[in-house]
């Protein structure tokens, strides 16, 4: 954390990216139930496929997120050595992986909620 | 301090690796098509017995249970039992079982690795463009293209099966038999599982004569990739090393070349290759499950083979998990050397 920032200004716009990410993953589970129990084979059917989905991005996210921790830098760094320096930063990809992470936990969430409801 | 501070940090970084890589391995196992109760109670079962078969293995419940079910139990290294290659035994003690004899074929493989690929590169740098430089550089190229599922049954199709000099499979004769422990100074201790450590702890030359000639050609199999980019990597390093300031000097200093070579050079060379080697090592792991096949030897491999045919999900989420904390432990390890080897990174 730089000087002078507080932990506020740390995390609002972590929070922001996660949020966002969360509650468009929510959203996207319900719908997601909602058309595989209608398209496909039943309401459990489309729960447990909707879930699965909604974990595998969660995981992808989560992998991803260390591994810009972990080597983000030293690929940042053979970027600069070999002189290919394109438009990828660690923290960019941070970030990317932050918001599949919060989605895919999203959707999670909202497949158990709607299948609680339902 | 900083280098305390750099072991805990990739440490801490290990749970959310794992913590991913559980996730992934459950997601997709329940994306894929089938039915376990289906493959357990066979084709022609009623739909009430496949109820019940689904009640016994816990599958009845809503997935984010099982999900939390299964986070709960990975964190204490327990993936229940078996649902069908071993039907009713706690993982656990399957992968237990079966880890030593793909640790046998990675260590193995890996010290091929090593021990050939260092020297070649070597080799190849101080003779740059020499015809042994050519060799090794066709060689290297020659290894990193050749994929195990070709090279082992063709080295089995020569070796085994027209030549005679090695076994097409297993890990040791059918006749020998090696106990489950040994003495040390009048104590009973366990084996290690591994058939060339044990054979040597119990003395007997017949079994490791008979392990090492079985184990020969899927070690060679495994390592071939191996020693062909610690090779390439090597020669590289060594032709960016032997061009520094500091190697001029000693030899200016009167020092002799191939004192220079493998005082000074040698050792900063070898920091790019001890990464490669520890990323490497998930690749021989990798490489563990084909060779394992091909060569019919019963280890973690062929285990997630058979598994992910018989849909045994228990046995498939805890070889995956397996596989990838030995990844992150391995590197964790070359991480550390790393820093040894230059402080610079420490810092």
């Amino acid at each position: 954390m730089a000087v002078g920032r507080t932990a506020t200004d740390w995390a609002r716009p972590r929070a922001r990216i996660v949020g966002s990410a969360l509650a468009t993953g929510a959203l996207a589970g319900s719908i997601a139930v909602a058309v595989l129990a209608l398209y496909a084979e039943g309401t459990l059917f489309g729960t447990r496929k909707a879930f699965a989905l909604g974990a595998l991005a969660f995981g992808f996210g989560l992998l991803g997120w260390s591994g810009s921790v972990l080597a983000g830098r030293g690929v940042e760094a053979m970027q600069r050595h070999l002189d290919a320096a394109g438009d990828w930063t660690e923290a960019d990809s941070r970030r990317a992986m932050a918001r599949i992470t919060g989605f895919g936990f999203g959707a999670m969430l909202g497949v158990s909620a709607t299948a609680a409801l339902v | 301090m900083a280098s305390i501070r750099f072991v805990l940090k990739r440490i801490a970084l290990l749970v959310p690796v794992l913590f991913g890589v559980a996730t992934v391995v459950f997601a997709i196992l329940h994306l894929a098509p089938g039915d376990p109760a289906r493959v357990i109670a066979g084709q022609r079962a009623s739909a009430e017995q496949l109820e019940q078969v689904r009640r016994e293995l816990g599958l009845h419940r809503p997935l984010w249970i099982q999900y939390l079910s299964f986070l709960g139990d990975a964190a204490q290294f327990d993936f229940g039992q078996s649902y069908s290659i071993s039907r009713g035994a706690p993982v656990r003690s399957v992968l237990l079982d079966r880890l030593p004899v793909t640790l046998e074929l990675a260590i193995l493989g890996q010290l091929a690795g090593i021990f050939l690929g260092l020297p070649l590169g070597i080799l190849s740098a101080i003779r740059q463009d020499s015809l042994t430089d050519h060799v090794t550089r066709i060689g290297a190229l020659t290894g990193i293209s050749v994929p195990i599922f070709w090279s082992g049954p063709l080295l089995i199709l020569a070796f085994a099966t027209y030549l005679d000099w090695f076994p097409t499979s297993g890990r040791i004769d059918s006749t020998l038999f090696l106990p489950d422990s040994w003495h040390l100074l009048g104590r009973e201790l366990p084996l290690t599982g591994l058939v060339t450590v044990d054979s040597l702890l119990l003395g007997n030359w017949t079994a490791f004569t008979s392990a090492v000639h079985h184990l020969f050609l899927p070690a060679l199999v495994i390592g071939i990739y191996s020693t062909a980019l610690i090779s390439r990597m090597m020669r590289s390093s060594m032709l960016e090393v032997v061009r520094q300031d500091y190697m001029r000097t000693a030899r200016a200093k009167g020092q002799g070349a191939r004192i220079t070579v493998l005082k000074h050079g040698f050792r900063n060379a070898l920091i790019p290759v001890v990464t490669i080697i520890g990323i490497q090592f998930g690749t021989l792991l990798g490489g563990a499950v084909l060779t394992e096949t091909v060569f019919g030897i019963n280890g973690m491999g062929l285990t997630i083979v058979t598994a992910i045919g018989a849909l045994d999900y228990p046995v498939v989420q805890g070889t995956v998990l397996t596989f990838a904390l030995l990844f992150t432990l391995v590197n964790l390890v070359v991480d550390i050397t790393y820093g040894y080897l230059d402080p610079r990174i420490q810092q």
